[in-house]
Protein backbone atom coordinates (compact mmCIF):
# COMPACT_ATOMS: atom_id res chain seq x y z
CA UNK A 1 0.00 0.00 0.00
CA UNK A 2 1.08 3.30 -1.04
CA UNK A 3 2.08 5.63 1.67
CA UNK A 4 2.64 9.68 1.57
CA UNK A 5 5.68 11.08 2.51
CA UNK A 6 7.62 14.12 2.30
CA UNK A 7 11.17 14.35 1.21
CA UNK A 8 13.18 17.09 1.42
CA UNK A 9 15.75 16.50 -1.25
CA UNK A 10 18.36 19.42 -2.68
CA UNK A 11 16.45 21.81 -0.28
CA UNK A 12 13.21 21.41 -1.83
CA UNK A 13 10.45 20.08 -0.04
CA UNK A 14 8.39 16.82 -2.36
CA UNK A 15 5.08 15.15 -1.32
CA UNK A 16 5.19 11.95 -3.02
CA UNK A 17 3.04 8.75 -3.03
CA UNK A 18 5.69 5.49 -2.43
CA UNK A 19 5.52 1.92 -2.16
CA UNK A 20 7.59 0.62 1.10
CA UNK A 21 9.15 -1.29 -0.90
CA UNK A 22 11.16 1.02 -2.88
CA UNK A 23 14.26 2.35 -2.57
CA UNK A 24 15.46 5.76 -2.62
CA UNK A 25 17.69 5.87 -5.81
CA UNK A 26 14.72 4.32 -7.34
CA UNK A 27 12.41 7.27 -6.08
CA UNK A 28 15.21 10.13 -6.85
CA UNK A 29 15.75 8.65 -10.62
CA UNK A 30 12.00 7.82 -11.11
CA UNK A 31 9.93 9.68 -9.08
CA UNK A 32 11.73 13.15 -9.08
CA UNK A 33 13.93 12.25 -12.15
CA UNK A 34 16.98 13.02 -10.30
CA UNK A 35 19.15 10.95 -12.62
CA UNK A 36 22.29 12.38 -11.72
CA UNK A 37 22.48 9.27 -8.59
CA UNK A 38 23.14 6.23 -10.42
CA UNK A 39 22.48 3.14 -9.68
CA UNK A 40 24.93 -0.10 -10.09
CA UNK A 41 25.68 -2.95 -7.62
CA UNK A 42 22.57 -2.17 -5.91
CA UNK A 43 23.78 -4.05 -2.85
CA UNK A 44 25.90 -1.45 -1.21
CA UNK A 45 29.19 -2.61 -2.82
CA UNK A 46 30.34 -0.01 -5.22
CA UNK A 47 29.24 3.37 -4.13
CA UNK A 48 27.89 4.64 -7.18
CA UNK A 49 24.56 5.38 -5.32
CA UNK A 50 25.91 7.74 -2.55
CA UNK A 51 23.99 10.36 -1.58
CA UNK A 52 24.16 12.70 1.28
CA UNK A 53 21.86 12.26 4.30
CA UNK A 54 21.57 14.42 7.25
CA UNK A 55 25.42 15.10 6.86
CA UNK A 56 25.88 11.69 5.93
CA UNK A 57 26.65 9.18 2.86
CA UNK A 58 24.88 6.57 2.64
CA UNK A 59 23.82 4.57 -0.18
CA UNK A 60 20.74 4.88 -1.73
CA UNK A 61 20.19 1.37 -2.62
CA UNK A 62 20.14 0.23 0.61
CA UNK A 63 17.61 2.91 2.15
CA UNK A 64 13.72 2.11 1.39
CA UNK A 65 12.34 6.01 0.61
CA UNK A 66 9.81 5.35 3.40
CA UNK A 67 12.40 5.54 5.58
CA UNK A 68 13.86 8.74 4.35
CA UNK A 69 10.65 10.35 5.41
CA UNK A 70 11.37 13.94 6.79
CA UNK A 71 15.46 13.78 6.30
CA UNK A 72 17.30 15.83 4.48
CA UNK A 73 18.93 14.78 1.19
CA UNK A 74 21.39 16.25 -0.92
CA UNK A 75 22.01 14.63 -4.63
CA UNK A 76 24.98 15.43 -6.98
CA UNK A 77 22.53 18.03 -8.69
CA UNK A 78 22.86 20.26 -5.94
CA UNK A 79 26.41 20.83 -6.85
CA UNK A 80 27.82 23.62 -9.15
CA UNK A 81 25.34 25.98 -10.82
CA UNK A 82 25.33 27.32 -14.17
CA UNK A 83 27.49 30.02 -13.55
CA UNK A 84 30.40 27.13 -12.96
CA UNK A 85 31.44 23.68 -11.47
CA UNK A 86 32.06 22.74 -7.44
CA UNK A 87 35.39 23.01 -7.03
CA UNK A 88 35.09 18.97 -6.36
CA UNK A 89 33.49 18.46 -9.61
CA UNK A 90 36.31 21.19 -11.20
CA UNK A 91 39.26 19.20 -9.40
CA UNK A 92 37.68 16.16 -10.34
CA UNK A 93 38.40 17.01 -14.08
CA UNK A 94 41.75 19.14 -13.82
CA UNK A 95 43.21 15.44 -12.53
CA UNK A 96 41.65 13.01 -15.02
CA UNK A 97 39.20 11.67 -12.15
CA UNK A 98 36.93 11.06 -14.73
CA UNK A 99 36.80 8.69 -17.29
CA UNK A 100 32.94 7.56 -18.15
CA UNK A 101 31.97 9.35 -15.39
CA UNK A 102 29.59 6.92 -14.14
CA UNK A 103 30.95 6.63 -10.29
CA UNK A 104 31.56 10.21 -10.21
CA UNK A 105 28.80 11.57 -8.59
CA UNK A 106 29.04 8.79 -6.12
CA UNK A 107 32.76 9.74 -5.66
CA UNK A 108 31.82 12.96 -5.81
CA UNK A 109 29.05 12.98 -2.87
CA UNK A 110 31.23 10.78 -0.69
CA UNK A 111 34.06 13.37 -0.87
CA UNK A 112 31.52 16.06 -0.16
CA UNK A 113 30.02 14.34 2.95
CA UNK A 114 34.05 13.75 4.49
CA UNK A 115 35.11 17.82 3.11
CA UNK A 116 31.84 18.98 5.34
CA UNK A 117 32.91 17.07 8.08
CA UNK A 118 36.67 17.77 8.14
CA UNK A 119 38.36 20.25 5.83
CA UNK A 120 41.44 19.09 5.92
CA UNK A 121 41.51 15.15 5.69
CA UNK A 122 44.57 13.86 5.83
CA UNK A 123 45.53 10.86 2.86
CA UNK A 124 44.71 8.18 5.38
CA UNK A 125 40.89 9.85 6.41
CA UNK A 126 40.68 10.35 2.12
CA UNK A 127 41.27 6.85 1.51
CA UNK A 128 39.11 5.89 4.20
CA UNK A 129 36.08 7.79 2.85
CA UNK A 130 37.07 6.42 -0.79
CA UNK A 131 37.30 2.78 0.00
CA UNK A 132 33.37 2.41 -0.13
CA UNK A 133 33.42 3.40 -4.15
CA UNK A 134 34.04 1.89 -7.04
CA UNK A 135 35.89 3.18 -10.07
CA UNK A 136 36.50 0.71 -12.83
CA UNK A 137 37.89 3.06 -15.66
CA UNK A 138 40.18 5.79 -13.92
CA UNK A 139 41.17 3.88 -10.94
CA UNK A 140 41.28 5.10 -7.39
CA UNK A 141 44.93 6.92 -7.49
CA UNK A 142 43.07 9.73 -9.33
CA UNK A 143 39.92 10.13 -7.25
CA UNK A 144 41.97 10.59 -3.79
CA UNK A 145 44.67 12.92 -6.10
CA UNK A 146 41.30 14.81 -6.86
CA UNK A 147 39.72 15.65 -3.49
CA UNK A 148 43.55 15.58 -2.41
CA UNK A 149 43.81 18.99 -4.46
CA UNK A 150 40.92 19.81 -4.06
CA UNK A 151 41.53 20.23 0.10
CA UNK A 152 45.08 21.70 -1.26
CA UNK A 153 43.90 24.48 -3.37
CA UNK A 154 42.47 25.64 -0.22
CA UNK A 155 38.94 26.12 -1.75
CA UNK A 156 35.69 26.64 -0.27
CA UNK A 157 34.00 23.60 -0.29
CA UNK A 158 30.58 23.21 0.56
CA UNK B 1 17.60 -4.97 -8.83
CA UNK B 2 13.53 -4.83 -7.07
CA UNK B 3 12.71 -5.31 -3.87
CA UNK B 4 10.01 -7.80 -3.33
CA UNK B 5 6.45 -6.30 -2.13
CA UNK B 6 5.90 -6.31 1.72
CA UNK B 7 4.04 -4.57 3.79
CA UNK B 8 5.86 -1.60 5.90
CA UNK B 9 5.62 -0.95 9.15
CA UNK B 10 7.35 1.68 11.57
CA UNK B 11 6.39 1.41 15.50
CA UNK B 12 7.50 4.36 17.29
CA UNK B 13 8.21 2.86 20.60
CA UNK B 14 9.46 0.04 21.74
CA UNK B 15 6.30 -1.28 23.30
CA UNK B 16 4.61 -0.79 20.14
CA UNK B 17 7.72 -3.07 18.39
CA UNK B 18 7.14 -5.78 20.92
CA UNK B 19 3.27 -6.03 20.23
CA UNK B 20 3.86 -5.80 16.40
CA UNK B 21 6.35 -8.61 16.37
CA UNK B 22 4.14 -10.39 18.73
CA UNK B 23 1.40 -10.19 16.73
CA UNK B 24 2.62 -11.25 13.40
CA UNK B 25 5.04 -13.79 14.21
CA UNK B 26 7.43 -15.83 11.57
CA UNK B 27 5.81 -13.60 8.44
CA UNK B 28 7.46 -10.60 9.85
CA UNK B 29 11.19 -9.46 9.97
CA UNK B 30 12.96 -6.64 11.80
CA UNK B 31 15.17 -4.39 9.73
CA UNK B 32 17.48 -1.91 11.88
CA UNK B 33 19.79 -0.47 9.47
CA UNK B 34 18.97 -2.45 6.01
CA UNK B 35 22.41 -2.60 4.71
CA UNK B 36 22.75 -6.32 4.99
CA UNK B 37 18.48 -6.95 4.92
CA UNK B 38 17.61 -5.43 2.43
CA UNK B 39 20.61 -7.23 -0.02
CA UNK B 40 18.82 -10.74 1.30
CA UNK B 41 15.75 -9.28 0.12
CA UNK B 42 16.95 -8.18 -3.36
CA UNK B 43 18.56 -11.85 -3.64
CA UNK B 44 15.08 -13.86 -2.65
CA UNK B 45 16.83 -15.31 0.27
CA UNK B 46 14.31 -13.75 2.45
CA UNK B 47 10.59 -12.82 1.29
CA UNK B 48 8.93 -11.93 5.06
CA UNK B 49 5.49 -10.47 4.53
CA UNK B 50 5.74 -7.60 7.03
CA UNK B 51 9.11 -5.53 7.52
CA UNK B 52 9.40 -3.52 10.93
CA UNK B 53 11.21 -0.98 10.65
CA UNK B 54 13.33 0.33 14.15
CA UNK B 55 14.78 2.63 12.74
CA UNK B 56 12.84 5.53 14.73
CA UNK B 57 12.46 3.61 18.01
CA UNK B 58 13.73 6.16 20.33
CA UNK B 59 14.80 3.59 23.19
CA UNK B 60 17.00 1.73 20.67
CA UNK B 61 19.52 4.48 19.66
CA UNK B 62 20.56 5.36 23.07
CA UNK B 63 24.63 5.25 24.33
CA UNK B 64 25.04 5.39 28.14
CA UNK B 65 26.87 4.85 31.05
CA UNK B 66 25.85 3.45 34.33
CA UNK B 67 26.70 3.85 37.66
CA UNK B 68 29.73 1.18 37.89
CA UNK B 69 31.03 2.17 34.51
CA UNK B 70 29.56 -0.08 32.19
CA UNK B 71 28.17 0.80 28.77
CA UNK B 72 25.40 0.41 27.43
CA UNK B 73 24.24 0.15 24.07
CA UNK B 74 21.05 0.89 21.94
CA UNK B 75 20.39 -2.10 19.11
CA UNK B 76 20.11 0.59 17.07
CA UNK B 77 22.92 2.87 17.86
CA UNK B 78 24.66 3.89 14.77
CA UNK B 79 28.14 2.50 13.63
CA UNK B 80 29.79 5.91 12.88
CA UNK B 81 28.22 7.38 15.45
CA UNK B 82 29.55 4.80 17.78
CA UNK B 83 33.26 5.40 16.59
CA UNK B 84 33.12 8.71 17.27
CA UNK B 85 31.55 8.47 20.78
CA UNK B 86 33.65 9.49 23.48
CA UNK B 87 33.08 6.70 26.26
CA UNK B 88 34.29 4.56 23.51
CA UNK B 89 36.88 6.22 22.40
CA UNK B 90 37.70 6.40 25.83
CA UNK B 91 37.53 3.03 27.73
CA UNK B 92 36.89 0.33 25.05
CA UNK B 93 39.58 1.38 21.66
CA UNK B 94 39.27 -2.31 20.92
CA UNK B 95 35.83 -1.82 20.26
CA UNK B 96 36.20 0.97 18.35
CA UNK B 97 39.09 -0.33 15.82
CA UNK B 98 36.09 -3.50 15.58
CA UNK B 99 33.43 -1.03 14.89
CA UNK B 100 35.83 0.91 11.99
CA UNK B 101 36.22 -1.94 10.37
CA UNK B 102 32.94 -2.94 9.47
CA UNK B 103 32.08 -2.79 5.86
CA UNK B 104 32.77 1.09 4.17
CA UNK B 105 32.01 4.90 5.66
CA UNK B 106 28.63 4.56 3.69
CA UNK B 107 27.61 1.24 5.60
CA UNK B 108 29.11 2.24 8.91
CA UNK B 109 26.67 5.71 8.56
CA UNK B 110 23.62 3.23 7.97
CA UNK B 111 23.91 0.11 10.13
CA UNK B 112 23.68 -0.72 13.19
CA UNK B 113 25.30 -2.57 16.35
CA UNK B 114 22.37 -5.06 17.05
CA UNK B 115 22.14 -5.45 13.11
CA UNK B 116 25.88 -6.59 13.38
CA UNK B 117 25.07 -9.03 15.96
CA UNK B 118 22.08 -10.39 14.42
CA UNK B 119 24.06 -10.41 11.02
CA UNK B 120 22.73 -13.38 8.59
CA UNK B 121 25.70 -16.28 7.68
CA UNK B 122 27.00 -16.13 4.69
CA UNK B 123 27.48 -18.60 2.51
CA UNK B 124 29.12 -19.20 -1.77
CA UNK B 125 26.27 -20.79 -2.68
CA UNK B 126 22.93 -18.60 -1.35
CA UNK B 127 24.58 -15.53 -1.24
CA UNK B 128 23.67 -15.10 -4.73
CA UNK B 129 20.50 -13.68 -7.05
CA UNK B 130 17.84 -16.37 -7.21
CA UNK B 131 18.55 -17.11 -10.75
CA UNK B 132 22.09 -18.32 -9.64
CA UNK B 133 20.67 -20.11 -6.70
CA UNK B 134 18.01 -22.20 -8.87
CA UNK B 135 20.77 -23.53 -10.98
CA UNK B 136 21.20 -26.53 -8.62
CA UNK B 137 18.98 -27.64 -5.98
CA UNK B 138 17.98 -25.59 -3.09
CA UNK B 139 20.32 -26.04 -0.10
CA UNK B 140 19.22 -26.43 3.60
CA UNK B 141 18.50 -22.76 3.80
CA UNK B 142 16.55 -22.37 1.41
CA UNK B 143 13.99 -25.62 1.67
CA UNK B 144 16.43 -28.22 0.35
CA UNK B 145 18.01 -31.03 2.02
CA UNK B 146 22.01 -30.26 0.48
CA UNK B 147 24.48 -28.23 1.63
CA UNK B 148 26.43 -26.33 -1.59
CA UNK B 149 28.95 -25.44 0.62
CA UNK B 150 30.45 -28.93 1.51
CA UNK B 151 28.95 -31.60 -0.18
CA UNK B 152 27.75 -34.75 2.17
CA UNK B 153 27.07 -32.29 4.75
CA UNK B 154 23.50 -32.81 6.70
CA UNK B 155 23.78 -29.69 8.15
CA UNK B 156 23.88 -25.60 6.74
CA UNK B 157 27.31 -24.46 7.27
CA UNK B 158 27.28 -20.78 6.19
CA UNK B 159 29.35 -18.35 7.79
CA UNK B 160 29.04 -15.88 10.81
CA UNK B 161 30.52 -12.63 9.98
CA UNK B 162 30.24 -9.84 12.02
CA UNK B 163 33.14 -8.31 13.77
CA UNK B 164 31.54 -6.95 16.57
CA UNK B 165 30.75 -10.51 17.97
CA UNK B 166 34.29 -11.36 18.63
CA UNK B 167 35.45 -8.35 20.13
CA UNK B 168 31.89 -7.94 22.50
CA UNK B 169 32.07 -11.52 23.54
CA UNK B 170 35.79 -11.23 24.53
CA UNK B 171 35.16 -8.54 26.40
CA UNK B 172 32.27 -9.74 28.35
CA UNK B 173 29.36 -8.14 26.65
CA UNK B 174 26.06 -9.42 27.78
CA UNK B 175 22.41 -8.70 25.67
CA UNK B 176 19.11 -8.01 26.23
CA UNK B 177 16.52 -9.92 24.61
CA UNK B 178 13.16 -8.71 24.38
CA UNK B 179 9.45 -9.84 24.14
CA UNK B 180 5.98 -8.41 24.94
CA UNK B 181 5.99 -9.63 28.38
CA UNK B 182 9.10 -10.78 28.84
CA UNK B 183 12.51 -9.31 29.09
CA UNK B 184 16.07 -11.17 29.69
CA UNK B 185 19.66 -10.72 29.89
CA UNK B 186 22.24 -13.18 28.31
CA UNK B 187 25.32 -13.31 27.59
CA UNK B 188 26.52 -12.62 24.14
CA UNK B 189 28.90 -16.15 24.32
CA UNK B 190 25.34 -17.97 24.38
CA UNK B 191 23.13 -15.82 22.13
CA UNK B 192 24.68 -17.81 19.13
CA UNK B 193 23.82 -20.96 17.79
CA UNK B 194 25.68 -23.67 15.77
CA UNK B 195 22.82 -26.02 14.45
CA UNK B 196 22.60 -24.37 11.08
CA UNK B 197 19.44 -23.52 11.66
CA UNK B 198 18.91 -21.04 13.23
CA UNK B 199 21.69 -18.86 14.04
CA UNK B 200 21.07 -16.83 16.74
CA UNK B 201 18.95 -17.95 20.72
CA UNK B 202 16.27 -15.46 19.19
CA UNK B 203 12.85 -17.06 19.86
CA UNK B 204 9.49 -16.33 17.97
CA UNK B 205 8.76 -12.23 18.48
CA UNK B 206 11.68 -12.17 20.66
CA UNK B 207 14.46 -8.87 19.76
CA UNK B 208 17.44 -7.86 20.87
CA UNK B 209 17.25 -4.19 22.03
CA UNK B 210 20.66 -3.42 23.68
CA UNK B 211 23.97 -4.61 24.46
CA UNK B 212 25.98 -3.97 28.03
CA UNK B 213 29.70 -3.83 28.02
CA UNK B 214 31.37 -4.30 31.67
CA UNK B 215 34.03 -1.87 32.08
CA UNK B 216 38.05 -2.27 31.90
CA UNK B 217 39.84 -1.59 34.84
CA UNK B 218 43.57 -1.55 36.49
CA UNK B 219 45.36 -3.67 33.80
CA UNK B 220 42.66 -4.76 31.72
CA UNK B 221 43.61 -4.69 27.80
CA UNK B 222 41.63 -6.03 24.65
CA UNK B 223 42.91 -6.17 20.80
CA UNK B 224 41.23 -6.76 17.76
CA UNK B 225 42.31 -7.69 14.46
CA UNK B 226 41.06 -8.64 11.26
CA UNK B 227 42.25 -10.08 8.18
CA UNK B 228 40.20 -9.26 4.70
CA UNK B 229 41.20 -9.41 1.07
CA UNK B 230 41.10 -6.45 0.57
CA UNK B 231 41.75 -3.01 3.12
CA UNK B 232 38.09 -1.83 2.62
CA UNK B 233 34.38 -2.91 2.62
CA UNK B 234 35.14 -6.46 2.89
CA UNK B 235 33.96 -9.12 5.04
CA UNK B 236 36.31 -11.01 7.36
CA UNK B 237 38.52 -14.32 6.45
CA UNK B 238 39.09 -14.24 10.20
CA UNK B 239 38.76 -12.04 12.92
CA UNK B 240 39.55 -12.00 16.34
CA UNK B 241 38.43 -10.58 19.61
CA UNK B 242 41.14 -11.00 22.59
CA UNK B 243 41.31 -9.91 26.12
CA UNK B 244 42.95 -9.91 29.63
CA UNK B 245 41.07 -9.40 32.43
CA UNK B 246 42.95 -9.38 35.93
CA UNK B 247 46.52 -9.83 36.54
CA UNK B 248 48.97 -11.96 38.13
CA UNK B 249 47.69 -15.28 38.60
CA UNK B 250 43.99 -14.54 38.67
CA UNK B 251 44.73 -13.15 35.05
CA UNK B 252 42.01 -14.55 32.64
CA UNK B 253 42.15 -14.30 29.29
CA UNK B 254 39.83 -14.45 26.40
CA UNK B 255 40.41 -15.36 22.48
CA UNK B 256 37.33 -15.14 20.54
CA UNK B 257 37.24 -15.62 16.70
CA UNK B 258 35.05 -15.30 14.32
CA UNK B 259 34.58 -15.68 9.81
CA UNK B 260 35.75 -18.78 9.90
CA UNK B 261 32.33 -20.99 10.60
CA UNK B 262 29.09 -20.82 11.73
CA UNK B 263 29.46 -19.00 15.24
CA UNK B 264 32.41 -17.21 17.22
CA UNK B 265 34.51 -19.80 18.53
CA UNK B 266 36.06 -19.65 22.17
CA UNK B 267 39.72 -21.04 21.99
CA UNK B 268 40.10 -21.82 25.68
CA UNK B 269 42.61 -23.68 25.35
CA UNK B 270 45.04 -21.60 23.17
CA UNK B 271 44.37 -18.79 26.35
CA UNK B 272 44.62 -22.02 29.11
CA UNK B 273 48.17 -22.21 27.77
CA UNK B 274 49.30 -18.51 28.01
CA UNK B 275 47.28 -18.28 31.52
CA UNK B 276 49.43 -21.09 32.46
CA UNK B 277 53.28 -19.85 31.10
CA UNK B 278 52.62 -16.14 30.62
CA UNK B 279 53.19 -13.92 27.62
CA UNK B 280 56.09 -15.31 26.61
CA UNK B 281 57.34 -15.71 22.54
CA UNK B 282 57.20 -19.49 23.48
CA UNK B 283 53.62 -19.74 25.03
CA UNK B 284 52.24 -17.90 22.41
CA UNK B 285 53.85 -19.90 20.01
CA UNK B 286 52.57 -23.16 21.68
CA UNK B 287 49.01 -21.28 21.98
CA UNK B 288 48.53 -20.33 18.15
CA UNK B 289 49.43 -24.07 17.40
CA UNK B 290 47.29 -25.48 19.87
CA UNK B 291 44.30 -22.32 18.35
CA UNK B 292 44.77 -24.12 15.19
CA UNK B 293 43.66 -27.40 16.02
CA UNK B 294 40.90 -26.18 18.26
CA UNK B 295 38.52 -24.93 15.70
CA UNK B 296 36.12 -26.13 13.40
CA UNK B 297 36.93 -24.04 10.57
CA UNK B 298 34.80 -25.18 7.00
CA UNK B 299 35.83 -24.58 3.68
CA UNK B 300 33.20 -21.64 2.61
CA UNK B 301 33.36 -17.72 1.30
CA UNK B 302 36.38 -18.03 -0.65
CA UNK B 303 38.84 -19.72 1.59
CA UNK B 304 39.18 -23.54 2.14
CA UNK B 305 39.25 -25.19 5.77
CA UNK B 306 43.29 -25.40 5.89
CA UNK B 307 43.87 -21.75 4.64
CA UNK B 308 41.42 -20.62 7.46
CA UNK B 309 43.31 -23.33 10.24
CA UNK B 310 46.42 -21.16 8.84
CA UNK B 311 44.57 -17.65 9.30
CA UNK B 312 43.90 -18.84 13.16
CA UNK B 313 47.14 -19.48 13.81
CA UNK B 314 48.52 -16.14 12.60
CA UNK B 315 45.64 -14.21 14.16
CA UNK B 316 46.01 -16.14 17.70
CA UNK B 317 49.53 -15.15 17.48
CA UNK B 318 49.30 -11.48 16.58
CA UNK B 319 46.58 -10.60 19.42
CA UNK B 320 48.70 -12.37 21.97
CA UNK B 321 52.00 -10.45 20.75
CA UNK B 322 49.46 -6.83 20.81
CA UNK B 323 48.17 -7.57 23.77
CA UNK B 324 51.96 -8.47 25.46
CA UNK B 325 53.42 -5.39 24.43
CA UNK B 326 50.12 -3.09 25.68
Amino acid sequence: MKSIITLNVNGEVHEIAVNPWRTLVDVLREDLKLTGTKRACEQGACGVCTVIMDGKAILSCLALAVDCAGHSITTIESLGSSDGLHPLQQSFIDNGAVQCGFCTPGVIMTAKALLDENPNPDDTAIKEALAGTYCRCTGHIKTVEAVKKAVQAGREVK
Amino acid sequence: MRLPRFEYLRPSSLYECLELLEGSGHESRIMAGGTDFLVSLKQGVISPQKVISIRSVPELGSVSEDAEGNLQIGACANLSDLVKHSLVLKKLPALHDAISSVGSMHIRNMATIGGNLCLAPRCWYYNQSKQWRHAVEGCYRTGGKVCHAISGSKRCHAINSSDTAPMLIALGARVCLQKKDNKRWISLREFFRDDGRHHTVLEKGEMLTSVIIPCETGKDRSTFIKIQHRKGLDFAIGSIGASVKGNGRKKEISLIINSISSVPLFLAKAAETVMESGFNESAIGKAAEIARGETGAVTNLFTSAGYKRQIVEVLVKRALSSLKRK
